[in-house]
């Protein structure tokens, strides 16, 4: 059994994690284990594939990482669900610095299965890039905007920038000839970057933008938002002119459908 | 606005109960250009607090002057100026996308930052598909149409 470990990839170098995204990484043994409680309630907790929570002072975040098996291909096996029995605190002594299995069976399975660029590659990255409280939130399918909204932190603008890139880069490595291009948004802000990514956005922000947007609250809540309660209703001021629509052409006069016009 | 409608009054009626009005309404124009009063619909101070003189348009850029969804304009709004992102205006565009009752406008930083932290206001969803640098206002949004 093969989990990414948190300190392994973070020593990582980027030559690397096209050796992770191959998959090949994942198989071997020498990895070590980081585990995580999982069975904190987090607020975003809408499908539990993958949710963490935001707690800022929290050095690790509740990941419902799964268990990636020898035999799975994949990097990050969506199907299975952890064992807490087994995966806990499992510690498999190996190398330091993951290397590329040699097994020639694998060797070929890399050729044939390129990696698609989802949420699972997108945090893996981010993580290896030490990003800072990676707040991933499953949006529902009915607000028709994307699949993963994902928010995180960085400790300068060159990081956000680094971060951003590096993502962008990995995104394009990994893309099809379908798959449009993805621009980084805000480049030359310093404190607010996004990016996205069709089934996912990401945004890159300042600790101190963070909270001043608290986006996690809004894409969590949604209406029970504290800053949308906030805004007081609007009034309409006392000159306010109203619209006769059965004469606007451009509500298409009204009901009617401008048949009184005619 | 259609509630005078539903309210069923006539406009003849309207004008007969509110005050007479000290400027004139002019006619029919392109979407939102030079001198157009907008409404700012996020929630920042700038766009909430009361002034004498509505917030209007002063340069859009572009490159036929004429903004529609997605177009960055200038305001002047409380004797300052600001950038803004149009998002909605009343002059019909494409078959199925959507229309406004009002000229909506979002006010935005020289750096493409919103200067407000949530819009209550529903936003076009075709923001997403176009070219520019959208996304910063969308996920403030609460609501897409």
């Amino acid at each position: 059994m093969a989990m990414i470990s948190y300190k392994c990839v973070t020593s990582c170098s980027r030559r690397i994690l096209s050796g992770l995204l191959n998959l090949d990484a994942v198989r071997t043994n020498n990895i070590k284990c980081l585990h995580v409680n999982m069975k904190r309630p987090c607020v975003a907790t809408l499908q539990s594939r993958y949710t963490c929570c935001a707690l800022r002072h929290d050095q690790f975040h509740p990941v419902d990482y799964v268990r990636c098996s020898g035999k799975d291909r994949f990097y990050c096996d969506l199907r299975s669900i952890r064992d807490d029995t087994t995966a806990h605190n499992e510690d498999i002594a190996g190398s330091p610095a993951m290397s590329l299995s040699a097994d020639p069976q694998n060797a070929d399975l890399r050729r044939k299965i390129p990696q698609a660029f989802n949420i699972d590659v997108l945090v893996a990255l981010l993580r290896q890039e030490n990003a800072v409280d990676v707040c991933v939130i499953k949006v529902p399918k009915s607000l028709k905007y994307t699949d993963y909204f994902v928010v995180v932190s960085g400790s300068s603008r060159r990081h956000l920038i680094a971060m951003a890139e590096y993502a962008v880069k990995v995104y394009k490595a990994l893309k099809t000839d379908a798959d449009p291009h993805v621009i980084i948004e805000g480049k030359d802000a310093e404190d607010w970057m996004c990016i996205d990514f069709g089934h996912t956005v990401v945004h890159f922000m300042l600790p101190e933008t963070r909270e001043v947007y608290e986006l996690e609250k809004l894409w969590t809540l949604r209406s029970f938002d504290e800053q949308l309660s906030s805004i007081p209703p609007e009034t309409l001021p006392k000159d306010f002119i109203y619209d006769d629509e059965a004469t606007d052409w451009r509500s298409g006069f009204g009901d009617l459908g401008g048949q009184e016009r005619l | 606005m259609a509630l005078l409608t539903r309210l069923g009054l006539g406009l003849s009626e309207s004008l007969r109960v509110m005050p007479h009005k000290a400027f004139s309404v002019s006619a029919a124009a392109p979407a939102i250009y030079k001198m157009t009063r907008v409404r700012v619909v996020d929630n920042s101070s700038l766009g909430n607090t009361p002034y004498h003189r509505a917030p209007r348009v002063i340069h859009v850029y572009n490159k036929s002057g004429v903004g529609k969804v997605g177009t960055r304009v200038l305001l002047a709004i409380k004797g300052q100026k600001k950038k803004a992102l149009v998002v909605g205006h009343k002059m019909p565009g494409e078959r199925m996308t959507p229309r406004f009752d009002s000229n909506n406008v979002v006010l935005i930083e020289e750096n493409g930052n919103p200067t407000g932290t949530r819009i209550k206001v529903p936003l076009p969803s075709l923001l997403r598909r176009m070219d520019g640098e959208y996304s910063k206002v969308l996920a403030i949004a609460l609501k897409f149409v």
